[in-house]
C-alpha cells in the first residue's frame, strides 16, 4: 500500500487484506474500507467522470452521497464508491466512460462546454422536429450514469413491513440520545442510519477520542435495551402519510409504520464554489475527517483549507494531526473565528488569510488531481478583488457551511424558516407525531444535540402515551455555521454548483435572466437537484444564488418541493418480490389434468381450450364447440359472480337495480337481467333465480361480482331495505353441462326429476346430485339444452368426475372459454365489457327487450328516459362476411370505415362451422345497422373487408334447441345472409 | 354419509406426499415430517374443519338461542361451547368453526336451512391455514402490513386485512403451549396464498406440516392412500 494509509487508527481491520480491481488495475485495501477509501489509501484520486462533460471527479463527501464516484460490478449499474463496502476480489469499473476512466474519449466534451450551457438542447434540437429523436439518442448515449445489464439474474428482494413505537432516523449524537431515552421509557424503537456504523459525526468529529467515547457510551446504553433495534447501512428513503417510512438496506426495502418519528438526520456539508472546485483532491472538510478517523487515510499531503466556520479549523487540526502540511487556511470571513480550534491552528504556525477566497484550483497533469490554488481577497459577495497568489497543494478541504437534511421533514409537511444564525432552514412547525433533533433542528454543539435528542424523544413518548415529561426548548446555534454566499465568479466558469449534472454558477444567472427566477422554475430549467444526489450538495446553494440574484431574503425564495425518494433506491428493491393474486376455481386441477391452456380473466385463471397433440388451437376450439352442438360439453363457469339475496325486501331490491321485472317471478324460475349505472350505461348482466318468496340467487359477470356485491350492500343500507346479501362467488363452484345429451347424462346422477316437464327451460331447481347439494338452472347461453349446476366448491371435483364418466358414451368433452365465446356468438348473446363499453346503453346494445321502462324505478331509468328521446349514437348488429372470403379476417376492435370516417367497430368475430363463414357483432352508425346493409371493415395493413348486416341470432333463431324442442341434434338452423 | 369433499389445497398438498387421513370427508395430510422434526414457521392446511357462517340482524340472538357463545365485540372471537371457535366478523356476521372432532358447524348449517327472519346463512368454503413458530413474525413482516405479531393473544382480536394481496381473516390463539395464527381466505385464492406463504416460509427455514402435527390427537385418524 502507498503512504496515504496512516500507521494507526481508523475503523478498519488491518489483519484482513482485501485485493480488488478497479479500472483494470489491482489494488489492496482492508476490511472496513469502502472502495473510495481504499482507492485514496492507494493514492488514487480519480474515481469517476462527470455526468455531462466527462470531467475527472473524485471523492467529495465520502458520506455515501458521491454521485460522481459511481462504479459498476457489471450487474449493479451505479454503485457509489464512497459507500460501497470493500470485498475481496471485487472487479469494478467507473461508469459513463468510453474507453478507460483515465483516457475517456468523451472527455473532449469538456472542451466544448462553453457551447453546451444549461438548456442548450431545449433550444437547439427542436427544429426540424423529426431530428430530435436522433439527438436524444446521441445525448443519452454520451451522458448519464451506468448501463443496465439485462442479462443479469433478477435478485428476489423481499419487501418487508415493520413496526415501531418510535422510529429514530439518524444515529448521530441526537439520534442516539433520542433512541436511548425512548428505549428506556419502554418504547419499541428502531434506530436507523445510512452509515456502516452508528455514531454519525461522533465517528469522525474532533476531538476524536472524546467523540468516540461518547458514541461508545450511547451505543452501550442502546445495546442494553432489547426493545431498541439499531439498523446501520440503512437509509430512510422517504416519508409517507401516517408515519410510513421506507427503510432501504443492501438487500431489502422495509416499510416501517411508526407511531412517532424522530428525524435526526443531521446536515450535509456544502461545497464552496470556485473555478475547478470539482477536481479530484478538492473535498469537503468532513470528507477529509472521515478519511482520517474512519479509514486511517491521509486525505492529501499538502492542503489548503477553505473555511468560514469553526468546523473548518477543527478539520485543519485533524489534518495537521494526520501529518498533512497545511499551506494556508483561507477564511472567507472578515474577522475569522475566535474558537479554540482557530486559535490552536494559528498557534501551530499555519498561515491564515482572512477575507480571502479561492479563485481557482489548478489541475495537476492529466486533471486527476490538484497542484495549486489561486487565492485572492474577496468582497464577500462573489467577486475576487486584489492580487492573486498561487499556493501549491495537492488537495483542498472545504468547510463553508451546511444544509440541513430536511427532505423527510418537508415530505412530512413540516414548515421551515431560514435563520441567519446558524444560517440554515429550521423547522418551525412539525406535523403531529414528527419531531426533529440535532443539527437538522439547528442545534450544533455536541451536548446541546444530545439534549435535543432527548427532548425529541420525550415529545415522541408523550405523543404515543408513554411519557409526560415536558423537556426544555431546543438550544439552536447562535453562531454563523454557514456562509451566506460562498461563491466566487470566474470569467472562464467551471465553478460548479451541482456536481450531479455539471451545473455552473453562470447557468443560474443565465436561467434567472431568461425569466426562470422562481426556485421551482429554476430547478426545472437548470435541473439542479434532479440528479441522483437529489440536491444534497446543490439545492441550498441554488437557493442562496437565486436570493442573491433577486436581492431577496432566502426565506422568501423558499425551497423546492421534496419528494420521495431522496436517496437512490435500487430498482431491484422496488421490484422486489411481487404479489400478484390469482384465483383458481375448484376445478383447476381437473383442467390441468386435461391439458387446459389457461387464460387470465380478471384475477381468474380459466381454460381457454384444452390442448391435444397435433392439433391447432383453432381446430380444438371448433371441435369443442361441435361437441356441444352434437353431444355434450362441460365448462367450468365457477368464475361467474354468485350472490344469494334474502329478506322481505329482496324482490324490491332486484326490481330497483335490474331493468327487468322480478317481483312477479315465481319461485323455481330464472330471468335474464341487466344492470345499469346512473347514466344508463350497461354495467353488468346475469341470471336471476327465485328460490323462495324471499330468497333469490343470481349470477353476475366474472369481473363484476365484487363490484355488484359492494354496490348492492351499499344500496340495501342506503334504502333501508330488509334484505341480506351473501357473496358466494368463491364458495360455490358452477359447471355448465350443455348439449343435446345433457339431460340424459344428468339424469343418471340427479336425485330428482330433470325431465322437460319437471325441469323446463329457464327453471331453477335445488336438489342433490349423487348425494351432493346443488342448485341447477336451465340456461341457454351457448344455444343448446343446458344445465348450469351450482354447488359448494368442495364437491365440484367429484361432480365433474361423475359427469365426465356419465357422459363418456355421449362424447362429452370439456370446452373452454374460446368455444363458449363462439357458441354464444352464434346465438347473438353479448358479453358485457366486450360487446359493450363504458358508454353503451341498452338501446345501443339491442337490449331494449330487457328494459321495462314502465316500472316505477330502476337505477339508470331517468337517464334512459332522456336518452330515449335522443338519436342513437350507435347500434349493435350482427354481420357476416361472404362465404367465400378467404383473406385475413377482421379482428375485434377493427374499425368500420365509411367515406374515410369511422362508422363503427367490430366487438366480436368468429368462424362458425354451422354457418360456414365468419360472423360477428359490430357497433355501427344507426343508419348502417339495418339488415342487408353492406359496410367496410379496415383490417390490419389497411385492407378493406366487406361485410353485411344480418339479424341475430345467427344460429337456431327460434331458440328451439335450448328449449329442447328440436329433437334432431345434428340439425343446424342457421340463418343465411 | 358425507359426500366426498376436496379441499382447495388438495392437489398442491398431494404432490408433497406424507401420510394422509380423511377428516370430515376431506382427504387431509396428517403428517409430513417425523415426530421430532418441527419446522419453523410451520404451515398446516386445516380447511377440512367444518365451519359455517351466518349474518344479519338476527344472527347474534339466533346463535345465543342455539347455545353457541357469541363474542361481545365486533372483530373478536371466543371458544365454542364444544371446542372450536366463534369469530365475530364485524357487527352482525359470524364464523363458527368446529373442533376437528366435532360437527356443530354442520348442525348449525342444517338448522339454518329453514329460513329465519333476519338471519342469513353464509356458505363457508374457505381455505383455512394454521401457522406457528417463532419465525412467523418474519413471515408476517414480509406478507402483511398489519402488525399481527404484536397483537396480544389474550385480546382475542379478529383481524380482517389483506395478506399478499388476498383478503384474509386472521386471529391468534393458544395451541398447546404455543401460540398459533389461524387464517381464512376465499378458497379460490387458497392455492395462491398457500404457495406464496410457503415459498417465503421455506426461505425462512420452515415447511408445510400435516394436520396431526398441529393437532396431535388427530394422529388417531385412520390413514388413507390417495
Amino acid at each position: 500500500m502507498s503512504g496515504f494509509r496512516l500507521p494507526a487508527g481508523g475503523r478498519i481491520d488491518r489483519a484482513r487484506v482485501l485485493p480488488f480491481d478497479f479500472d483494470g488495475r489491482r489494488y489492496q485495501g482492508f476490511a472496513g474500507d469502502t472502495l473510495a477509501s481504499a482507492l485514496l489509501a492507494n493514492g488514487v484520486r480519480l474515481v469517476g467522470r462527470s455526468f455531462k462533460y466527462h470531467r475527472p471527479r473524485g471523492v467529495l463527501s465520502l458520506a455515501n452521497h458521491d454521485v460522481n464516484a459511481m462504479v459498476t460490478d457489471g450487474i449493479s449499474p451505479n454503485l457509489r464508491a464512497d459507500g460501497l463496502p470493500l470485498c475481496a476480489g471485487m472487479r469494478l469499473l467507473a461508469v459513463n466512460t468510453f474507453g478507460s476512466l483515465h483516457s475517456d474519449r468523451a472527455r473532449v466534451i469538456d472542451k466544448l462546454a462553453r457551447f453546451l450551457p444549461v438548456g442548450f438542447y431545449y433550444k437547439t434540437f427542436f427544429r426540424p422536429k423529426w431530428t430530435f429523436p436522433h439527438w436524444e439518442r446521441l445525448i443519452r448515449r454520451i451522458s448519464g450514469l451506468g448501463q443496465l445489464n439485462f442479462q443479469a439474474a433478477r435478485p428476489v428482494s423481499a419487501k418487508r413491513y415493520d413496526f415501531a413505537d418510535v422510529l429514530v432516523i439518524g444515529a448521530g449524537p441526537a439520534g442516539l440520545a433520542a433512541a436511548v431515552c425512548a428505549g428506556r421509557a419502554g418504547a419499541r424503537v428502531i434506530l436507523v442510519d445510512e452509515n456502516a456504523q452508528a455514531g454519525g459525526s461522533l465517528t469522525y468529529a474532533r476531538p476524536a477520542g472524546e467523540a468516540a467515547a461518547t458514541a461508545a457510551e450511547l451505543l452501550a446504553a442502546l445495546a442494553a435495551q432489547a426493545n431498541v433495534e439499531v439498523r446501520t447501512a440503512t437509509f430512510a428513503a422517504g416519508y409517507y402519510a401516517d408515519h410510513w417510512v421506507p427503510l432501504v438496506d443492501a438487500g431489502n426495502i422495509t416499510k416501517v409504520r411508526a407511531k412517532a418519528v424522530v428525524v435526526a438526520t443531521g446536515v450535509f456539508e456544502q461545497p464552496a464554489v470556485f473555478r475547478n472546485n470539482d477536481l479530484p483532491g478538492v473535498m469537503l472538510a468532513s470528507a477529509a475527517q472521515r478519511l482520517i478517523h474512519r479509514y486511517a487515510v491521509q486525505p492529501m499531503r499538502e492542503a489548503v483549507v477553505l473555511t468560514a466556520n469553526e468546523e473548518g479549523y477543527a478539520a485543519a487540526l485533524d489534518l495537521l494531526d494526520a501529518g498533512v502540511r497545511i499551506q494556508a487556511v483561507i477564511d472567507l470571513t472578515r474577522t475569522g473565528e475566535k474558537c479554540p480550534a482557530a486559535l490552536e491552528v494559528a498557534q501551530r504556525g499555519v498561515r491564515i488569510l482572512l477575507e480571502h477566497c479561492i479563485v481557482e484550483a489548478h489541475a495537476a497533469g492529466d486533471g486527476s488531481g490538484v497542484k495549486a490554488v489561486s487565492v485572492a481577497p474577496w468582497n464577500g459577495s462573489g467577486m475576487a478583488a486584489g492580487a492573486r497568489e498561487t499556493i501549491a497543494c495537492d488537495g483542498v478541504a472545504m468547510s463553508v457551511g451546511f444544509a440541513p437534511a430536511t427532505a423527510l421533514l418537508h415530505q412530512a409537511g413540516a414548515h421551515m424558516r431560514y435563520e441567519e444564525l446558524p444560517g440554515q432552514f429550521v423547522p418551525v412547525q412539525l406535523p403531529e407525531g414528527v419531531f426533529a433533533a440535532g443539527r437538522v433542528n439547528g442545534v450544533y454543539d455536541l451536548a446541546d444535540r444530545m439534549r435535543d435528542g432527548e427532548r425529541a424523544a420525550w415529545l415522541a413518548l408523550a405523543h404515543i402515551g408513554l411519557g409526560t415529561h415536558v423537556p426544555a426548548e431546543a438550544a439552536r446555534a447562535r453562531r454563523a455555521v454557514s456562509h451566506p454566499f460562498p461563491f466566487v465568479e470566474h470569467a472562464r466558469g467551471k465553478n460548479f454548483i451541482d456536481f450531479d449534472e455539471d451545473l455552473q454558477l453562470a447557468d443560474f444567472y443565465n436561467a434567472a435572466q431568461e425569466g426562470f427566477d422562481n426556485i421551482e422554475l429554476l430547478k426545472r430549467y437548470t435541473t439542479v437537484g434532479m440528479g441522483p444526489s437529489q440536491g444534497k450538495h446543490s439545492n441550498m446553494n441554488a437557493v442562496r444564488i437565486l436570493a442573491h440574484i433577486l436581492k431577496q431574503p432566502i426565506d422568501s425564495v423558499g425551497t423546492t418541493t421534496a419528494r420521495p425518494f431522496f436517496h437512490p433506491v435500487p430498482l431491484g428493491h422496488l421490484a422486489g418480490r411481487g404479489f400478484h393474486p390469482v384465483r383458481r376455481t375448484a376445478l383447476h386441477a381437473r383442467h390441468q389434468q386435461l391439458d387446459a391452456v389457461f387464460m387470465e380473466a380478471g384475477m381468474w385463471l380459466r381454460p381457454e381450450y384444452y390442448a391435444r397433440s397435433g392439433k391447432s388451437k383453432a381446430e380444438l376450439v371448433r371441435e369443442e364447440a361441435k361437441a356441444v352442438r352434437t353431444g355434450a360439453g362441460l365448462i367450468d363457469v365457477g368464475t361467474l359472480g354468485k350472490i344469494e339475496l334474502s329478506g322481505a325486501d329482496a324482490g324490491e331490491l332486484l326490481e330497483r337495480v335490474y331493468t327487468g321485472r322480478f317481483r312477479n317471478m315465481k319461485p323455481g324460475t330464472t330471468r335474464y337481467g341487466i344492470m345499469l349505472d346512473e347514466a344508463g350505461v350497461v354495467i353488468d348482466d346475469g341470471v336471476i333465480g327465485r328460490l323462495a318468496e324471499h330468497k333469490f340467487y343470481f349470477t353476475t359477470t366474472t369481473t363484476g361480482s365484487a363490484t355488484v356485491y359492494r354496490e348492492l350492500q351499499r344500496l340495501i343500507t342506503m334504502w333501508g331495505l330488509r334484505a341480506g346479501i351473501v357473496n358466494l362467488t368463491g364458495a360455490c363452484a358452477a359447471i355448465n353441462l350443455a348439449g343435446p345429451s345433457a339431460r340424459t347424462i344428468l339424469a343418471q346422477l340427479a336425485d330428482f326429476d330433470v325431465g322437460e316437464n319437471a325441469f323446463p327451460y329457464l327453471a331453477l331447481r335445488e336438489g342433490t346430485i349423487a348425494g351432493m347439494p346443488a342448485r341447477l338452472m336451465r340456461v341457454g347461453f351457448v344455444g343448446e339444452l343446458g344445465f348450469e349446476i351450482h354447488m359448494p366448491s368442495e364437491h365440484a371435483p367429484a361432480l365433474w368426475d361423475l359427469l365426465m364418466r356419465a357422459g363418456a358414451s355421449h362424447g362429452i368433452r370439456p370446452f373452454g372459454v374460446e368455444a363458449q365465446r363462439l357458441l354464444r356468438l352464434e346465438k347473438g348473446h353479448i358479453i358485457i365489457g366486450q360487446d359493450t363499453d363504458g358508454l353503451t346503453t341498452p338501446f345501443e346494445a339491442a337490449l331494449e327487450w330487457a328494459v321495462k321502462m314502465d316500472k316505477p324505478f330502476f337505477v339508470g331509468q331517468r337517464s334512459l328516459q332522456v336518452l330515449h328521446k335522443q338519436p342513437l349514437r350507435q347500434k349493435l348488429a350482427g354481420f357476416m362476411l361472404e362465404r367465400d372470403f378467404n383473406a385475413t379476417p377482421p379482428k375485434e376492435c377493427h374499425l368500420v370505415i365509411r367515406d374515410g370516417q369511422i362508422a363503427g367497430r367490430v366487438t366480436s368475430i368468429g368462424w362458425s362451422e354451422a354457418l360456414g363463414r365468419h360472423f360477428g357483432l359490430v357497433f355501427l352508425a344507426p343508419d348502417l345497422a339495418k339488415e342487408g346493409m353492406r359496410f367496410l371493415i379496415r383490417v390490419d395493413g389497411g385492407a378493406m373487408v366487406e361485410a353485411q348486416v344480418v339479424s341475430t341470432p345467427f344460429y337456431d333463431p327460434q331458440g328451439l334447441r335450448q328449449k329442447a324442442l328440436d329433437p334432431a341434434p345434428a340439425a343446424m338452423q342457421a340463418v343465411s345472409a | 354419509m358425507m359426500p366426498v369433499r376436496t379441499g382447495p389445497l388438495h392437489t398442491l398438498q398431494a404432490a408433497s406426499g406424507g401420510t394422509w387421513g380423511q377428516l370430515n370427508g376431506m382427504p387431509t395430510p396428517l403428517r409430513m415430517h417425523s415426530a421430532n422434526t418441527r419446522p419453523d414457521p410451520a404451515l398446516a392446511d386445516v380447511s377440512a374443519l367444518l365451519r359455517c357462517g351466518l349474518k344479519g340482524p338476527g344472527a347474534q340472538d339466533w346463535l345465543s338461542a342455539y347455545g353457541v357463545p357469541v363474542p361481545e365485540r365486533a372483530n373478536s372471537w371466543c371458544a365454542g361451547a364444544r371446542g372450536g371457535l366463534v369469530a365475530r366478523l364485524g357487527r352482525s356476521e359470524f364464523l363458527v368453526e368446529s373442533a376437528w372432532n366435532d360437527a356443530q358447524a354442520m348442525e348449525i348449517a342444517h338448522a339454518l336451512r329453514d329460513p329465519v327472519p333476519g338471519v342469513y346463512p353464509v356458505l363457508r368454503q374457505d381455505c383455512a391455514l394454521l401457522v406457528q413458530g417463532a419465525r412467523t413474525r418474519e413471515l408476517w413482516l414480509q406478507t402483511c402490513n398489519v402488525n399481527l405479531f404484536d397483537i396480544p393473544a389474550q385480546n382475542r382480536e379478529v383481524t380482517l386485512t389483506t395478506m399478499v394481496g388476498v383478503s384474509v381473516t386472521i386471529l391468534k390463539q393458544p395451541l398447546g403451549n404455543d401460540i398459533c395464527y389461524r387464517i381464512w381466505c376465499d378458497g379460490t385464492f387458497g392455492a395462491y396464498l398457500w404457495e406464496t406463504l410457503l415459498e417465503i416460509a421455506v426461505e425462512l427455514g420452515g415447511a408445510a406440516v400435516g394436520f396431526a402435527e398441529v393437532f396431535p390427537d388427530a394422529a388417531t385418524l385412520p390413514t388413507i392412500t390417495l
